[in-house]
């Protein structure tokens, strides 16, 4: 496995992406109180408040999740800083945050002021992001696979955003154009989430699970096969939508490699102690295949077009994102207390907590479970809507067991540094 | 003039830095550390140097990579190091 050589001087401080993983779990707290009191959020798939809630998870979660670990791990996996860290946090956190909560409530209330607010926000957070992080990729070093996929993940991002804006200007003015929701979902889910979570996984996999490397074959071809697909998908729903069925199998297809090349690696982890994040990225997989074959069976299976997002929503990129900040965050915490060793003169430095101690495995597997739980009870509300509120409590109880779970390894972070920690430092 | 076996292939990070530097922490004078790991250790470089301590790294036979870690200024041990290194 190529990894950039991480020079401990360029990584970026923990107070980077702390606003945005910190934040991330009460958007999920705000979707899932949301949902326990709009008994009718999911009678369709346009209902108002089914958008906002959606917006609340992809923007105010995985967006807010994924933008604040892009920012550190550019540099650590990539060995690429990007210039003047905390002041790019804070310029795109600030707006996504704020416009991620106008935009939700904008679509799930109606009300355009809000709405037009959102734009600005939103494509002001999102194109900073972009313009830095687009720059920084492209004088990455190539990683096989990850760089890759994160430059193409970049480029679905901004194909998202646009489609996005232009949607919300449409909810605004009062015209959307609806025919082009399906394609900014594409570049959404299967463009941005899946190729970002791809090239991360190509690192953090094997790392911390301990697995196999994935095969050369998967990472030199899901990202020309999934972006091929997604080009050649939109223009044919514009243009000759009879021949947008050979694109849209293809990408199933590259998702079923990556979903079950994945299962099999953790199969043949070489050490099989138990550990959260396998069980999240399992449940991941498994939902990502079901919602693939329930999208591809919609010909023959009409009416579950709810039930295939919360399989990808909820069931797949939420489990994977939240999986990998139990690894991405507990080891932030770690590297950045052990550089603060090397500020000590030998024979002065003591012992920083362990990965466990940070964050550990029975919190983790609490907020497992009721996660695992919320992701069976919006499966259930998508075909019986009745289920809708304790489906939206559940998800609100796994925000909250996250949230609490995510800033405790901030705490223990600022304790070690304070000296106050059981294991002392120094 | 001893070798020290460490193979850390098995284990997660951070544990394969940690284990480390405490093993090259152990190191007698003239004695140097064999360790084995299955990927490239990226943050160990620095570590090392900031810790006293000189490396040499070469694609390993059991394990994806071998790094052969010794302390700044012991002349035996590097040698030693170095030899082994270049070995077989």
């Amino acid at each position: 496995m190529n990894t950039a050589r991480l020079s401990l001087s360029q990584t970026p401080p923990l107070t980077v992406p702390a606003p945005y993983l910190l934040a991330a779990p009460w958007f999920v707290v705000a979707a899932g109180l949301w949902l326990a009191v709009a008994p009718d959020a999911f009678a369709d798939r346009w209902s108002s408040v089914l958008l906002g809630v959606t917006h609340l998870i992809t923007l105010g979660f995985l967006a807010m999740a994924m933008l604040g670990a892009f920012q550190q791990l550019l540099p650590v996996l990539l060995g690429v800083p990007l210039g003047r860290p905390r002041a790019l946090a804070w310029s795109v956190f600030l707006p996504l945050a704020l416009g991620t909560l106008l935009l939700a409530t904008g679509l799930g209330l109606a009300q355009k002021g809000l709405l037009l607010g959102a734009l600005g926000l939103l494509g002001a957070a999102l194109g900073v992001f972009l313009w830095r992080g687009g720059r920084a990729l492209l004088r990455a070093p190539t990683v096989p696979g990850t760089t890759p996929a994160m430059r193409a993940a970049l480029l679905a991002l901004a194909v998202t955003i646009t489609l996005g804006l232009h949607l919300a200007g449409g909810h605004a003015g009062g015209s959307v154009a609806r025919q082009l929701t399906d394609v900014h979902l594409a570049w959404g889910l299967v463009g941005w989430v899946v190729l970002l979570v791809a090239g991360v996984a190509y690192q953090v996999v094997p790392m911390f699970q301990i697995t196999p490397e994935y095969p050369r074959a998967l990472m030199r071809w899901l990202v020309p096969v999934l972006l091929g697909a997604l080009v050649s998908w939109s223009v044919a729903r514009a243009l000759i939508p009879a021949w947008a069925a050979a694109p849209a199998w293809l990408a199933a297809l590259a998702l079923v490699a990556f979903a079950v090349i994945t299962l099999r690696l953790q199969m043949r982890r070489r050490r099989s102690l138990p550990d959260v994040t396998v069980e999240f990225w399992r449940l991941g997989m498994l939902c990502l295949l079901g919602a693939v074959a329930l999208w591809l069976a919609r010909p023959w299976i009409v009416g579950y077009d709810v039930l295939v997002g919360v399989l990808f929503v909820a069931g797949f990129a939420m489990s994977v994102v939240s999986g990998m900040l139990y690894k991405i965050l507990p080891f932030l915490v770690w590297l950045h207390l052990n550089n603060r060793l090397h500020e000590h003169p030998p024979g002065q430095r003591g012992r920083i907590p362990t990965m466990k101690q940070i964050i550990g495995e029975a919190s983790a597997r609490r907020q497992y479970r009721a996660h695992a739980l919320a992701v069976a009870l919006l499966c259930a509300a998508s075909v019986w809507p009745v289920v809708v509120r304790p489906a939206g409590l559940a998800l609100a109880l796994s925000g909250v067991l996250l949230g609490v779970n995510l800033a405790d390894a901030i705490g223990v972070y600022r304790r070690t540094r304070a000296g106050t920690h059981p294991v002392p430092l120094g | 003039m001893a070798e020290h076996v460490l193979d850390v292939s098995e284990l997660e990070p951070p544990e394969p830095l940690v284990r480390t530097l405490e093993a090259a922490e152990a190191l007698a004078p003239g004695d140097y550390l064999r360790m084995l790991h299955r990927r490239d250790p990226c943050l160990l470089p620095d570590n090392l140097r900031s810790r006293g301590f000189c490396f040499q790294q070469r694609p390993g036979v059991r394990t994806a990579v071998e790094v052969f870690i010794w302390r700044e200024g012991d002349a035996l041990g590097e040698q030693a190091a170095r030899q082994a290194c270049d070995g077989p």
